[in-house]
C-alpha cells in the first residue's frame, strides 16, 4: 500500500492544475489570483507540516528537510513570479492563463524531481519540466526568436533527456535497481551510465561545457520566461544533482569526481569570459549565471564540511538577487519594444532611484563585494571548499569573481556614470517595485543582521 | 558593558547618509545638503575625539571592546576595539571628511546629495577597518570602501574617469581575494576569526609564507608598493579633489595599518623571510618613483607619484621590525595622511579656479595668491621633510633604524630624500615664482574656508613636528606589542 501522505504536496499542485484548467475558461484573472492563493497554502502548509508528510517513510531525517526546505523555497518563488507575470505578458499581448498552467507544470515537476529516490520517477518529474519549459520559451509564437529559442532549447533538451534515458538504462543493467540509494557494487558500465546521468543535469542546470543553449533561450524567450528558467527550475535541477552526488557518494568514484571538478572549473570560467563582451543584458546574465552554476558545483563537492548549509544559502542568495533583477528588468521598457541592450540602461540613476539603486546592490553583491549578502554566500561556499582542501578550485573561483566584477561594474556604470541616451519607459509596477526593493532591503540588511536567514536554513537541517 | 563609542562611530555616518537618502532631493539646496553632511562629519569628529581622551595609554590590548555574535556557526563575531594603533588613523579620517566636504562645496555642484551620502558612508566603512579586531569584519569593511569610492571617482572624475576607476577597482578587488582565501585558511585553521587569537597561533613555515603573500597581495596594492602602484596615478589625477583627499590621506594608510595590525604579528616568521624582498621593492618605488615624479607635467600625477615615494618610507619602517622603525613609519604614515591630503587640497584649489592642472600653465602665482603660496610652502616643505615639519620625524626614525639593518638601505632611503626635496622645490618654483602668466592674473586669493581649512592642516603639520611625542605616547605601546 502506497502511503499517499506523503504525495500532499504533489496532490495540491495537481488539483491548483486542475482547477485552473477549469476556471480559467471563465475568468483567467481570477484562475490566476487563485494560483497565487494555492501557493501561498501550500508554503504555509509546507512550513507547519511539512516533515510530518514525509514521517511514514524510511527517509533520513536529514533528506527530509531537504525536500520541505527546497519545496517551500520553490512555492514561496512561485508566489513571486505568479504575482510577477501578469503585467509583463501584458504588455506583449500574452496574457494567458496557459502560461500559468505551464508553470504549474514545471512546479509539479520539480517538486517529484526533487523527491524523487528512483530514477525513473526523477526522469518522469525532469521530463515534466523540461516540457513546460520548452513551452514557455516560444511562448511568444508571433516573435521569431521566441520560436527559435523554444525550437533550440527543445532539440538539445531532448538530446539530454536521452543521455538520461540511456545512462539510467546502464545503470539498471549493471545494478538492476532503479533506485537511487542503492548502487554499492559498481562497475564500470554503471559509472559511465552515472557519467551520463550527471551530464543531462549538467545541461538542465546549465554548467560548461553543456550551457550553449543557455544564452540563445535567455535572450529568445519572453523576459518572464527568462526569469523563470534562471531560477526555479535551475534550482530545483540543482537540487536533485546534489541528492544524486551525496546519496551515491560520487566523491569516492575517483573518475565521475574528476568530471564533476572539471564541470565546476570550466563553468567558472566559461561563464566570466563569455560574459565579458556580451551587449545583451539577457544574455551577460545567462554567462553570470554559468559562473554562479560553478560556485555552486563547488559548494556541492564541499558540502561534508558545513552540511547543506552553505550550498542552500548560496541558492537562497542567487534566487533572492535574480528575482530582483528581473523585476527590475520586467519593469523597464523602451519606446519600440522590449529593453534587451545594457547600453539602454544608461541614465537610469537619474529617472529612478530605487530601481538604479536596487540594482547597484544586486550587481555588487553578484560580484561578491561585501557587506552585501553575495559576500557572504560565496564566503561560506569558500570556507567549505577550503576546507575540503580544493584549493585550486577556490583560487579559479576568486578570481572568476574578480573578472566577474568587471561585467558587473560595466553596468553598474551605465547605470550611474553615463548619460541616458533614450527614453526608457517606466511600467511603474507596484508588484515589480516592492519585490525588487524588498529583496535590495534583504540582500543588504542581511550584513547587519543575518540570524533569520541562517536560522532558516540552519533549522532545516538539524 | 560601558557606552557602545565605536558602535556609535560607525553607524553615525550611516545614520546621517539614510536620513538624507529619505529627503527628498528637489526641495534641498546644495548648500543645506553639504552643510548638513558637515554637521554630520564634524559631530562624528568631535565624538571620535573621547577616543584619545578616554583612552588608558598604560594598559595593553584593545580598549572600549564591543562584542557580538554575527556568525554563530562560524565563530565570526562583530568584536571591535580601537588600541594605539587604530586612535590617530580614526582621528586622520574623521578630521580629513569634513575638509573633503568643505573643499568641494563649490567645485561638486551636480548630484551632490549622493555625493555627500557617498562620503558619509565612505567614512565609516574607513572606521570600520580601523576598529576591527574580527579578521572577517576587518575584511568586510576593507572591500566595502571600494563602493562609495568607485562611486566618486567615476561620477565627479574627470575625463578618463571610468579607466581609472575601474582600474583602481579590479585591481584592488584583485588582491584582495587572495587575502579572503587565506582568511579563510587562516579561519579553518584556528577556528576563530579574533586577531590576537590567530597572532599567538603558528602556523607551518611552508604555508606561512604562501599565507603572507597572499596578505601581501591585498596589502601592496593598497599601499601602493612598487609593481602594483601603477593604478594609483589614474585614479589620483582623474578623481576628484576631495576624491584624491581621502584616497592620499586615509586609503593607502588601510594597506600599511594592515601589515602592521595583521601581517607582522601573524606571520612572524614570514615577515622576517620577505624582509629582503619588501626592502628591495620599497627601495625601488623610492628612487624610481621619486625620479619620475620629476618628469611629470600634471601636478597632481606628481603628487601622487611622490606619495607612493613616502609609502616606500612607510613600508621600510614597517619591516625593518624595529620600534623605531615601526614608529617613525607610523608617523610618515599621519603625517604623509595630513600632508598629501594639503597638497591635493592645494592643487584642487588652482584647478578649481584655472581650469588645468597642467604645470606649465602656472608661473609667478605669489603675485596674485600670496596666501596661497604660504600654506603651498608650509606643506611643500613638509612633505620635503623640513625639520620643525611632520614630515621630518618620520623620514628621520626611518632612516635611522634602517641602519641597524642595512647600510645601502639607509643609503637609497637618503637619495629619496633628496629627490624627494628635488621635485617638490621644482614644483614649488614653477608655480609660485617666474612671471606672471597674463591668463593668471585673474586667480583669486584663498577664500575664508580655504584659509581655514588649510590652517588646520598647517597646525596639525607643525604641532606634530615640533611636539612628536603627542603621537608616540599614545603608539609607543601598541606597537611594541606588534613587534616580534
Amino acid at each position: 500500500m502506497i502511503n499517499l501522505f506523503q504525495f500532499i504536496p504533489e496532490i495540491f499542485i495537481l488539483s491548483l492544475i486542475l482547477i485552473t484548467l477549469c476556471f480559467g475558461l471563465f475568468n483567467k484573472d481570477r484562475a490566476i489570483s487563485l494560483n497565487t492563493l494555492g501557493f501561498i497554502l501550500l508554503s504555509i502548509l509546507l512550513l507547519n507540516y511539512g516533515k510530518d508528510f514525509y514521517s511514514s517513510t524510511q527517509i533520513s531525517l536529514n533528506t527530509i528537510n531537504l525536500f520541505v526546505l527546497s519545496k517551500i523555497i520553490l512555492s514561496i518563488g512561485s508566489i513571486i513570479f505568479i504575482l510577477l507575470l501578469k503585467r509583463p505578458l501584458k504588455n506583449e499581448n500574452l496574457y494567458r492563463y496557459e502560461y500559468v498552467l505551464f508553470l504549474l507544470f514545471a512546479i509539479l515537476g520539480s517538486f517529484v524531481l526533487i523527491s524523487s529516490n528512483n530514477f525513473l520517477t526523477a526522469f518522469i518529474g525532469l521530463e515534466l519540466q523540461s516540457l513546460s519549459l520548452y513551452l514557455m520559451a516560444a511562448f511568444n509564437t508571433k516573435n521569431l526568436s521566441s520560436n527559435e529559442a523554444g525550437i533550440k532549447y527543445f532539440s538539445l533538451g531532448a538530446l539530454s533527456s536521452g543521455f538520461l534515458l540511456f545512462g539510467i538504462s546502464m545503470i539498471y543493467y549493471d545494478t538492476g535497481s532503479f533506485n537511487i540509494q542503492n548502487l554499492d557494487n559498481f562497475t564500470a558500465i554503471s559509472e559511465i551510465g552515472l557519467s551520463l546521468v550527471l551530464i543531462s543535469l549538467f545541461f538542465k542546470v546549465s554548467a560548461a561545457p553543456f550551457h550553449i543553449w543557455t544564452p540563445d533561450v535567455y535572450e529568445g524567450s519572453p523576459t518572464i520566461s527568462t526569469l523563470f528558467f534562471a531560477t526555479l527550475p535551475k534550482f530545483a535541477s540543482l537540487i536533485f544533482l546534489f541528492r544524486v552526488y551525496q546519496e551515491l557518494n560520487i566523491s569516492d568514484i575517483k573518475s565521475l569526481n574528476y568530471i564533476f571538478q572539471m564541470v565546476c572549473a570550466i563553468s567558472l570560467l566559461v561563464g566570466v569570459y563569455g560574459a565579458i563582451t556580451q551587449k545583451v543584458i539577457k544574455r551577460l546574465l545567462a554567462f553570470s549565471s554559468i559562473n554562479h552554476i560553478g560556485f555552486m558545483l563547488l559548494g556541492i563537492m564541499s558540502y561534508q564540511f558545513m552540511s547543506e548549509g552553505t550550498i542552500f544559502f548560496y541558492l537562497i542568495i542567487y534566487l533572492i538577487t535574480t528575482f530582483g533583477i528581473f523585476a527590475v528588468l520586467l519593469n523597464l521598457r523602451t519606446v519600440d519594444g522590449e529593453f534587451t541592450k545594457i547600453s539602454q540602461l544608461k541614465g537610469l540613476r537619474f529617472t529612478s532611484n530605487s530601481k538604479s539603486i536596487s540594482m547597484l546592490v544586486f550587481f555588487f553583491s553578484l560580484a561578491g563585494i561585501p557587506p552585501f549578502a553575495g559576500f557572504f554566500a560565496k564566503f561560506f561556499i569558500l570556507s567549505a571548499s577550503i576546507n575540503d582542501g580544493f584549493i585550486l578550485l577556490s583560487i579559479i573561483a576568486v578570481l572568476s569573481s574578480v573578472i566577474a566584477a568587471f561585467y558587473y561594474l560595466t553596468i553598474i556604470k551605465n547605470m550611474f556614470f553615463n548619460k541616458s541616451e533614450i527614453e526608457l519607459l517606466d511600467d511603474n509596477n507596484k508588484t515589480g517595485k516592492v519585490i525588487f526593493i524588498s529583496s535590495g532591503l534583504i540582500i543588504t540588511l542581511f550584513f547587519i543582521y543575518p540570524d533569520p536567514l541562517i536560522n532558516l536554513v540552519d533549522n532545516l537541517f538539524k | 558593558m560601558s557606552f557602545p563609542i565605536l558602535s556609535l562611530l560607525i553607524l553615525t555616518p550611516i545614520i546621517g547618509a539614510l536620513t538624507l537618502s529619505l529627503s527628498s532631493s528637489t526641495q534641498l539646496k546644495n548648500k543645506t545638503i553639504f552643510l548638513s553632511g558637515l554637521w554630520i562629519t564634524t559631530g562624528e569628529f568631535l565624538l571620535s575625539l573621547l577616543l584619545p581622551i578616554f583612552y588608558d595609554k598604560s594598559k595593553n590590548g584593545y580598549q572600549f571592546i564591543e562584542f557580538h555574535t554575527w556568525f554563530d556557526k562560524f565563530d565570526i563575531n562583530y568584536y571591535v576595539g580601537v588600541d594605539g594603533v587604530s586612535i590617530p588613523l580614526i582621528l586622520l579620517t574623521t578630521f580629513l571628511v569634513p575638509i573633503c566636504l568643505l573643499c568641494s562645496i563649490n567645485s561638486i555642484q551636480n548630484r551632490t546629495k549622493e555625493f555627500v551620502i557617498y562620503f558619509l558612508l565612505l567614512e565609516s566603512f574607513i572606521i570600520g577597518v580601523f576598529v576591527s579586531i574580527d579578521i572577517v569584519i576587518f575584511y568586510v569593511f576593507f572591500e566595502a570602501v571600494l563602493i562609495p569610492m568607485f562611486l566618486i571617482i567615476g561620477i565627479w572624475g574627470g575625463e578618463n574617469r571610468l579607466y581609472a576607476t575601474f582600474k583602481f577597482f579590479l585591481y584592488t578587488l584583485a588582491g584582495s581575494v587572495l587575502m579572503l582565501l587565506a582568511i579563510i585558511y587562516i579561519i579553518s585553521k584556528v577556528k576563530s576569526g579574533n586577531i590576537e587569537l590567530i597572532s599567538d597561533f603558528t602556523f607551518d613555515q611552508q604555508i606561512e609564507l604562501v599565507l603572507f603573500l597572499c596578505f601581501f597581495a591585498s596589502f601592496a596594492v593598497k599601499v601602493p608598493m612598487f609593481p602594483f602602484h601603477t593604478w594609483l596615478p589614474d585614479a589620483h589625477v582623474q578623481a576628484p579633489t576631495s576624491g584624491s583627499v581621502i584616497l592620499a590621506g586615509v586609503l593607502l594608510k588601510l594597506g600599511a595599518y594592515g601589515f602592521i595590525r595583521l601581517s607582522l604579528p601573524f606571520f612572524e616568521y614570514a615577515s622576517i623571510y620577505f624582509q629582503p624582498m619588501i626592502f628591495a621593492l620599497s627601495c625601488v618605488a623610492i628612487v624610481y618613483t621619486s625620479i619620475v615624479a620629476l618628469r611629470q607635467l600634471d601636478m597632481k600625477k606628481m603628487i601622487a607619484y611622490s606619495s607612493v615615494a613616502h609609502m616606500g618610507f612607510v613600508t621600510i619602517g614597517i619591516f625593518t621590525l624595529t620600534q623605531d622603525g615601526i614608529n617613525g613609519a607610523y608617523f610618515q604614515m599621519i603625517s604623509h595622511g595630513i600632508v598629501s591630503a594639503a597638497l591635493f587640497l592645494i592643487v584642487g584649489v588652482v584647478y578649481e579656479r584655472h581650469h588645468t592642472r597642467m604645470i606649465s600653465d602656472y608661473s609667478g602665482v605669489t603675485n596674485v595668491m600670496p596666501k596661497y603660496s604660504f600654506f603651498f610652502m608650509v606643506f611643500m616643505l613638509s612633505s620635503v621633510g623640513l625639520p620643525g615639519t611632520s614630515g621630518f620625524v618620520g623620514e628621520f626614525l626611518v632612516i635611522m633604524s634602517t641602519i641597524s639593518v642595512s647600510v645601502y638601505l639607509t643609503f637609497f632611503t637618503a637619495i629619496g630624500v633628496i629627490l624627494g626635496a628635488s621635485y617638490m622645490l621644482l614644483l614649488y618654483k614653477n608655480i609660485n615664482f617666474g612671471d606672471l602668466k597674463s591668463d593668471i592674473k585673474q586667480l583669486a586669493d584663498l577664500t575664508n574656508i580655504e584659509i581655514f581649512y588649510f590652517s588646520c592642516l598647517a597646525f596639525l603639520t607643525m604641532l606634530l613636528g615640533i611636539y612628536p611625542k603627542l603621537l608616540f605616547e599614545m603608539i609607543n605601546k601598541s606597537i611594541s606589542l606588534s613587534i616580534i
